[in-house]
């Protein structure tokens, strides 16, 4: 008995090996066109290929499926209400799916059942982009549209780039924000990042820190900056140990939406409101109370249901066969983003104080 | 004098009292009542879910699901307080009798269905967090209503000086470490059913032939344990004015960690209250303290790494010398 | 039949699982592209499993499956990388970069088994302590970074096909014949079993528990390191929190799969069809669309469910025994 239950399971792993030896799943492609400055961008011509296919079937409409760095986070939560929206506006099948936690493996497997589906066009903020290299390089292969958005994926695998702001403008109002709150350019602060591999606040710390260099030279940065995983409770211990090691601490900055308020928490009980300057990037809705306590200063954000919005959008625009060009485009719903090679960019952020925060719901 | 030295437990004091020592000659503020304050504060939860979970460890089994439990009561509670009432008493009730439900389905799953705890409280545990996702799509909680608030805030015994000039005094919330500890001690001491648990870790079979009703212990003990998680929950969001979702993520292991620093012993029949409280502390100072003295968060993985696998050592071999002072008789 | 009830009905519930889910819409499941897919993705997480069931196989538990692996991935992907950088050949690199995983993995092992197995601490605290420190090991050299920067010649193990297999699952099918091999037909996996079932009737047998519970962890570690090779060339990196998700379900695979978590008992055969069954509902749930939430309470009920009725056809499947004896019989 035993040993025909190992028969059959061996069969059965032949049989499933065989399958997929027999795969016949490539159609013929050619690669996106590598962008140069100011080439204009191309959807690769498989996918134009297949979205054409589908269309001249006439029955489907595109599936853009949009991955973040997880789900179950306001953030992206928030950018899965624009991305539905854009799927009901643009008449195309909008899927968002992700990880249940930051996790970069979990991000990779989900891509490839994507692949597996059948979707058109796949849209991912990387956990970490060199380990999406290789599954982005098979839907390429699949002749799928693929795009990043939020966090940047490594760019000679991807045929668009979406970043919601300009990264060195984000990073020296940020900058600027946090002196203005702590009324002074002199004095103690440290940050605390997502994780150390998410491109987006890597490259923030590094336009800040060089901008800090040569316009607020007096201001010390205490430690490596503190890694919070996307977890406001590890933002909120991580701000007490810093209060507790550095008392001279003056500010605080916070990328990515969970930290700040993590740090707010921490600084409204520790009564440091008028001590410690929080600034960051984090939603309105989240800080709001913080906020009007004082014990976050100023909180720079896009609108990331925009930001969903628009990567649906022009996923849509280049499936449907259209180039994206250089220079301005006005995008319903969005606003003028500005596209430069592979590169679209959003526009500025918005910074919310005590002033306007309650304007803003999201 | 003698006796206490040989106590198990001792072990333990004697590490934390080194590491402590160590701590503040590097910095000095570890010592500082604001520092203690903080410490204490940070984990009276996990001291609190700790406490439940040893009594559930020394049945033998395992509790994965606290992280769920805890945060599906935070959840509760959460919403129940933003829409009826921020009254603490009501609050604790609700969340105590959503955590007990919680705790006694996993208790129905590992007596009546007899899952092994570890793969049934998995399960629920998926089950739980699963839904709650679902549910809250991670959004937070954030109008507490100030009655509840302000209830967190309160403070016991304020003589102690905060240096600044002020006084501070001890949270509330230690009061509820203190009514679990008390509790559980009883159950664990003075009732039939606490001497059951004892027995059933530490041979279920003959505890069955002796006469205790294993299942009706086991359904006790898991509902115990969300009994104990649904206090911890409330206690919690008293501290942090919000609910989070994700505040719990992976939490189990840190409470599985510190029981197991306590010296309860994860094969059933052992443990005590001090030494699980005394894990507790030890991993609460290695945490805090490692941040004070500057030490790279980079090391500090490796440290108290290092620091389990060596207390653990030394906890054993100290067991093992203690025995071998006893005569035998070997049947097992 | 009987005598392996467990394993059939598990083979049944994976091909009714197939059977449902290839008629969910989108209809993809039974695509090659799909198939392909999940054989790719199958290998790391059933080398991880098979890793924690030699384990489960002699009563314990190795939390530290996954670290192991992750740390000797580090250490490896940073020699290569370096190598690399340096214009060293490409196969003298890579094959040290596997020599030297695999060593560091093993040293993992031989760690673990010495805290278990001749210090006497209980496999899961000494795990977990060890766990620790591995990832803090792994932390302080990568700095919590992934490790890139590996020659493109290394995707071929997990991206590479022979004769249209993909290369992981061949590596899974030879190391899961192997598994099968030493437990069964060799003097030690005999004794796994033995030690397993009763470690101190093992003892008095004359069997050397210290060495052969040594030489299951070293085992463990060693799949893992395979696992992780695996994971690093499918991921093009290596990163301390790699595959942490899959500890959980590599214990709940191996009891899904039939082990006994208390030991003594399990199957090469049922394990493989428990990490397939569970591969299977991860693809094709995602492929259906279902939400990341919902398919965490599907997994979780699955194994509650199959749980059940295991428990439900051994308990009435056994023919004149009273149902007291039966409840003493299955509660072992």
């Amino acid at each position: 008995m035993r040993r025909l239950l190992g028969v059959v399971l061996v069969l059965a792993m032949c049989f499933a090996l065989v399958l997929t030896g027999c795969a016949q799943t490539k159609p013929e492609n050619t690669p996106a066109a590598d962008a140069s400055a100011s080439e204009s961008v191309q959807p690769s011509e498989a996918a134009t290929e297949s979205a054409a296919a589908t269309e001249s079937t006439g029955s489907e409409s595109f599936t853009i499926a949009v991955v973040p760095k997880l789900v179950g986070i306001t953030y992206f939560e928030a950018a899965r209400a624009g991305v539905e929206q854009a799927g009901k506006d643009l008449g195309v099948n909008a899927v968002f799916t992700g990880p249940s936690e930051a996790d970069a493996a979990e991000q990779v497997q989900m891509i490839q059942d994507l692949i597996s589906q059948g979707v058109n066009a796949i849209a991912v903020s990387a956990n970490d982009a060199a380990s999406l290299t290789p599954v982005l390089t098979q839907a390429h292969d699949a002749g799928i549209l693929v795009m990043d958005w939020d966090s940047p994926a490594e760019r000679s695998v991807v045929d668009l780039s979406i970043k919601e702001i300009d990264y060195k403008t984000y990073a020296e109002s940020t900058w600027d924000e946090l002196v203005k709150a702590m009324g002074t350019d002199e004095g103690d602060y440290a940050i605390l990042t997502s994780t150390l591999t998410a491109e987006s606040c890597n490259e923030w710390i590094k336009f800040g820190l060089d901008y800090a260099k040569e316009k607020y030279p007096k201001l010390n940065l205490v430690t490596d900056p503190v890694t919070t995983n996307e977890n406001v409770q590890e933002a909120y211990t991580k701000t007490l140990d810093l209060i507790t090691t550095y008392p001279k601490l003056k500010g605080i900055i916070g990328f990515s939406s969970p930290a700040p308020i993590g740090a707010g928490q921490a600084v409204s009980e520790q009564s440091k409101q008028d001590t410690i300057s929080v600034v960051g990037s984090a939603l309105p809705n989240d800080a709001k109370t913080y906020v009007h306590e004082g014990a976050i200063d100023a909180v720079l954000l896009w609108e990331p249901a925009k930001l969903g919005y628009l990567t649906v959008y022009l996923a849509d625009y280049m499936l449907k066969g259209n180039e994206v060009k250089d220079g301005d485009m006005e995008v319903p719903n969005v606003g003028t983003i500005s596209i430069s090679g592979k590169e679209v960019i959003m526009g500025p952020p918005t910074v919310f104080t005590k002033d306007n925060i309650d304007n803003f719901d999201f | 004098m003698k006796r206490i030295f040989k106590k198990k437990e001792m072990g333990l004091v004697i590490l934390a009292l080194l590491l402590m020592t160590v701590i503040t000659s590097v910095n000095g503020s570890f010592l500082s009542p604001m520092n203690i304050i903080n410490i204490l504060k940070g984990n009276v939860i996990l001291a609190i879910v700790s406490v439940g979970m040893m009594v559930v460890m020394i049945t033998g089994g395992i509790d994965v699901s606290v992280a769920g439990i805890i945060a599906a009561t935070t959840l509760v509670i959460g919403n129940f307080m933003v829409s009826v009432t921020g009254n603490p008493i009501l609050a604790y009730i609700l969340g105590i009798m959503t955590g007990t439900v919680l705790g006694l389905l996993n208790g129905l799953l590992v007596a009546f269905i007899q899952i092994p705890p570890i793969v049934a409280t998995l399960g629920t545990y998926s089950v739980m967090s699963g839904m709650m996702l679902y549910l809250t799509k991670g959004a937070y909680i954030n109008n507490i209503p100030q009655e509840f608030i302000d209830f967190g805030k309160t403070t016991f015994l304020n003589i102690l000086p905060d240096g600044d000039g002020g006084v501070i005094g001890l949270p509330i919330q230690l009061a509820f470490l203190a009514l679990t500890i008390v509790i559980t001690w009883y159950i664990m001491k003075y009732t039939r059913t606490g001497r059951g648990i004892f027995a059933i870790g530490g041979n279920t079979i003959s505890a069955q032939r002796i006469g205790y009703n294993v299942n009706r212990i086991l359904v006790f003990v898991y509902g115990y344990m969300g009994f104990i998680c649904g206090l911890a929950a409330v206690t919690h969001v008293s501290i942090m004015r919000q609910v989070d979702p994700n505040a719990f993520n992976g939490y189990e292991m840190k409470v599985i960690a510190a029981v197991i620093l306590g010296g309860v012993n994860v094969m059933g029949g052992e443990g005590s209250i001090l030494g699980t409280l005394l894990g507790v502390l030890l991993f609460a100072v290695i945490n805090n303290g490692l941040t004070l003295m500057q030490v790279s968060t980079y090391w500090q993985k490796i440290i108290l790494g290092a620091i389990m696998v060596f207390s653990i050592c030394f906890v054993v071999i100290q067991k093992r010398r203690a025995s071998k002072k006893h005569a035998k008789v070997d049947i097992a | 039949m009987k005598k392996h009830a467990k394993e059939w009905t598990l083979f049944g519930v994976l091909i009714v699982v197939i059977i449902v889910l290839s008629l969910l819409p989108p209809y993809k499941f039974m695509t090659a592209t799909n198939i392909k897919a999940m054989v790719f993705q199958l290998p790391e997480f059933g080398l991880f499993t098979l890793a924690m069931m030699v384990v489960i196989l002699t009563g314990g538990i190795n939390l530290s499956v996954v670290t192991t692996g992750t740390v000797g991935g580090i250490v490896s992907a940073t020699v290569l990388s370096s190598m690399y950088e340096n214009g060293a050949d490409v196969t003298v690199s890579i094959i040290t970069a596997i020599l030297i995983l695999l060593a560091v993995s093993v040293l993992c092992g031989i760690l673990n088994g010495y805290v278990v197995s001749y210090i006497g601490a209980a496999a899961m605290m000494a795990t977990l302590g060890t766990s620790t420190l591995y990832e803090g090991v792994g932390l302080l050299i990568s700095k919590g970074n992934s490790v890139s920067g590996l020659p493109k010649e290394f995707f071929w193990f997990g991206n590479g096909t022979v004769l249209g297999i993909p290369v992981p699952m061949i590596i899974f099918v030879v190391m899961a014949v192997v598994t099968y091999l030493l437990l069964e037909r060799t003097a030690w996996g005999h004794s796994i079993y033995m030690v397993g079932s009763n470690q101190k009737a093992s003892e008095f047998s004359g069997i050397n528990v210290r060495k052969v519970t040594m030489w299951v962890y070293i085992y463990s570690a060693f799949l893992g390191g395979i696992a992780m090779i695996i994971m690093m060339s499918r991921y093009n990196s290596a990163r301390v929190d790699y595959g942490s998700s899959y500890l959980m379900q590599t214990v709940a695979a191996s009891v899904l799969g039939g082990a006994a978590i208390t030991g003594g008992y399990g199957k090469v055969g049922g394990v493989i069809t428990a990490v397939a069954i569970l591969q299977c509902l991860s693809s094709g749930l995602n492929i259906f669309g279902l939400e990341t939430s919902l398919s965490r309470v599907i997994t979780g009920a699955l194994l509650i469910g199959v749980l059940l009725i295991n428990f439900l056809t051994t308990r009435y499947g056994k023919p004149g025994m009273s149902f007291k004896t039966k409840a003493l019989e299955s509660r072992k």
